[in-house]
């Protein structure tokens, strides 16, 4: 480019070019740390994915595609890939729907409505972890809180029972951690949703008053359409936290009994213990689910046009 | 000036030592030795055996590094002590970022061995033959001994004698038969009558000394792995029935050694499988009394084991820092008698070397499990252990609600090299 352009301009002067320059001086340093935390680690990931490393990180040579051949081989596999679709999907979808609903509680106005909205960013302030052990020991089959409730209330006849072990019994443990996922993302989503409708101008309302709308109708034919750019970004950002959430199955179950409660992302650094290449193999996969799910709802929700 | 100097002699050492590595090809060449006068911090990473603030190890080995600061004040060790959840994993982390300590105390991999990340016991320890050799070929790689047993402990059968009484048991189990009638007498008054921990902690420990007890275990007599022999799989479709008839806490896949021995402390457990480390746990759960409980021998099939599980917890010596002879000094001043016997009485652990077991000897509590340690059983030592070992762990524990020779033939799957 510069061979051919210079003879003809040969008179520009050399600040013009490094005045060129100044907008990489406000974009350089976000390029780099996008390059050195983002880029690298993907590319370290998808190399380490191809080679073969003993379990304390030696690289041992080429590995081709036996890691993912392994990996998809894991009899736990399958249902590690079903589970995670049935976490973020579920979580993602019951905690939108309760979001909208406490949001338009949060809405109203009510006597001690700032102390209740204080109250809800709780379980959002509270570290998921220390979340996530609460209800393992509520859940405790000897003498955890739940069950001792439960008991009282004669709906659990004996401790140390199989009824009493949730966190034993796969489907139940999976569903007691999905209502966790589901108290800790709720904070955000009704915060999210609550700014969109303040933005909501009262005005609108009031000519749809005119016009003799019901509440219902006031709700579908405009809250819900205003609300559609709070509701895509609460969205895209839950169905990233959730399909990647750790802590909660960590510890709750460590993804047990064997696989039987894990998602790829637990199961993922359950393999990196002893298997770093096929870890890797799964990082892999879930980055380019995140990558896949993240593209397919952005372009059908049309976001550009919705966000921008 | 004085510590940029002194880095840079390290540095040359390491360098040298470095040379002598590749010269020698031998997997672990001595280090080099630093220049007296230069200033050395050696990071030693330990794993946790107290139950709480009041009895950590971290106070234990700092107490070590203090007094050994005073007679070295150019060397400093930095305590680091990690809670036995947590220990494998996070070493192994270290070494797979290649941070690595100088010297770590808990599980020891002989993988670290063959990628020649050690120093032998014999260039870091003045006396390795003080160390009892009962332990030494689970340390030994290729002959060469790199982990150095640093205590010790053997496997009974721990019961709660007040729940005995209270059942109308009057004799210890000794057989399998014995554990499922006085299982399921406990679990008649409430209590869990078995307790089974086939968790990721230590579902390994557990499940052998069930196996051993039906002449099974990990590997045959010539070290292969067999893993689903008909031995092992039907002692898992015994604890299955145990299991399935409520005599154990439900779902024992999930429930981890550590949980389920406090709960024995509080009296809420019938029977347990321990080692000496439950004992402290007893006294300071202020529930059980002496005379509420009693440790016998591990129960097998038809008779209690005479040979019972003999684990050692070992300290490996990272060459990776070069720092060969301040590991070795500290080492030296670490294994004296003094130290071993003390971290025995802390912890009700077994000493490991021959000295300081000797001098246990006819103590009434400790004298017959260290006339055990000879002829115990040992976990295998060969590299592809750890893999194996993170498979029992993980998965194990299903095989006693599903079938049980299918779990033990994936892990067999992966012992024996897919």
């Amino acid at each position: 480019m510069s061979v051919d352009i210079a003879p003809r301009l040969p008179a520009r002067p050399f600040r013009w070019r490094l005045s060129r320059l100044t907008p990489l001086i406000w974009v350089g340093p976000a390029v780099v740390l996008i390059g050195v935390v983002v880029i690298l680690p993907v590319i370290v990931m998808i190399q380490s994915s191809l080679q073969k490393i003993s379990p304390d990180g030696f690289v041992l040579g080429d590995a081709g595609f036996n890691n993912f051949t392994k990996l998809f081989a894991e009899p736990a596999f399958v249902g590690v890939l079903l589970r995670t679709a049935i976490w973020t999907i579920g979580v993602v979808v019951v905690t939108m729907v309760i979001s909208l609903a406490l949001a338009q509680l949060f809405n109203a106005r009510f006597p001690g409505r700032r102390f209740a909205r204080w109250a809800l960013i709780v379980p959002w302030a509270a570290s998921v972890m220390m979340t996530a052990l609460i209800f393992r020991w509520a859940l405790d089959s000897n003498n955890g809180a739940i069950n001792v409730v439960l008991n009282r209330l004669g709906l659990l006849d004996a401790f140390n029972s199989n009824e009493s072990a949730w966190l034993g019994n796969p489907p139940a443990a999976f569903g007691w951690m999905m209502l966790v996922a589901i108290f800790v993302s709720l904070p955000f989503s009704t915060y999210a949703i609550l700014s969109g409708l303040q933005s909501i101008p009262e005005e609108i309302y009031e000519a749809a008053d005119l016009d003799g709308a019901t509440k219902w109708s006031r709700y579908r034919a405009i809250t819900l359409p205003l609300l559609r750019p709070a509701i895509i970004v609460a969205v895209l950002i839950n169905v990233i936290n959730v399909f990647n959430s750790f802590p909660i199955i960590w510890e709750m179950t460590r993804g047990g009994p064997a696989y039987a409660t894990s998602t790829t992302t637990t199961f993922m650094f359950t393999l990196k213990q002893s298997f770093i290449g096929e870890s890797a193999a799964m990082s892999v996969i879930n980055f380019a689910i995140v990558i896949i799910i993240v593209v397919i709802y952005l372009r059908s929700t049309r976001w550009k046009d919705q966000v921008d | 000036m004085k510590s940029q100097l002194a880095r840079r002699v390290s540095g040359a050492a390491a360098i040298t030592a470095a040379i002598a590595l590749a010269a020698t090809g031998c997997a672990s060449g001595g280090g080099g030795t630093s220049a007296s006068g230069s200033a050395v911090t050696l990071k030693l990473v330990a794993a946790d055996y107290g139950t709480g603030p009041s009895n950590t190890s971290q106070t234990y080995w700092q107490d070590i590094a203090t007094a050994f600061h005073a007679q070295n004040p150019n060397v400093t060790v930095t305590v680091q002590t990690i809670n036995w959840n947590d220990f494998d994993s996070q070493v192994q982390t270290m070494v797979q970022n290649k941070q690595y300590p100088d010297i770590t105390e808990g599980d020891y991999f002989s993988t670290y061995a063959q990628e020649g990340l050690l120093y032998p016991a014999t260039d870091v320890l003045s006396n390795p033959d003080n160390l009892l050799s009962a332990f030494k070929d689970q340390g030994s790689y290729n002959g060469v001994q790199y982990g150095m047993p640093f205590t010790t402990s053997s496997r009974t059968l721990f019961y709660n004698k007040a729940l005995f009484s209270q059942a109308g048991i009057t004799n210890a189990p000794a057989t399998w038969a014995d554990i499922q009638t006085d299982a399921a007498k406990i679990t008649a008054l409430g209590k869990i009558g078995f307790g089974l921990p086939l968790g990721s902690e230590e579902a390994q420990a557990e499940s052998l000394l069930w196996m051993l007890g039906n002449n099974g275990g990990y590997q045959t007599s010539d070290a292969k792995y067999d893993i689903n022999s008909a031995a092992n799989v039907q002692t898992f479709q015994f604890l299955n029935t145990l299991v399935k008839a409520g005599d154990t806490e439900p779902s024992p896949s999930t429930v981890n050694r550590t949980d389920l021995w406090q709960k024995f402390a509080q009296g809420q457990v019938g029977m347990v499988n321990g080692s000496p480390a439950l004992i402290p746990i007893i006294s300071s759960g202020g529930v059980l009394k002496d005379s509420d409980w009693a440790s016998t021998q591990i129960a097998g099939k038809d008779a209690a084991l005479t040979k019972t599980l003999g684990v050692s917890d070992n300290v490996a010596a990272f060459n990776a820092n070069g720092h060969q002879a301040e590991i070795k000094s500290f080492l030296d001043f670490a294994y004296q008698d003094q130290y071993q016997l003390s971290f025995s009485k802390e912890y009700d652990l077994l000493p490991a070397t021959t000295t300081a077991a000797n001098s246990l000897a006819a103590d009434p509590t400790f004298g017959g499990f260290i006339k055990s340690l000879p002829n115990s059983v040992q976990y295998p030592s060969d590299t592809s252990w750890p893999q194996v070992k993170t498979s029992i762990q993980q998965t194990i524990g299903t095989a006693v609600a599903d079938d049980p020779s299918t779990v033990l033939g994936q892990i067999q799957q992966v012992a024996s090299g897919q």
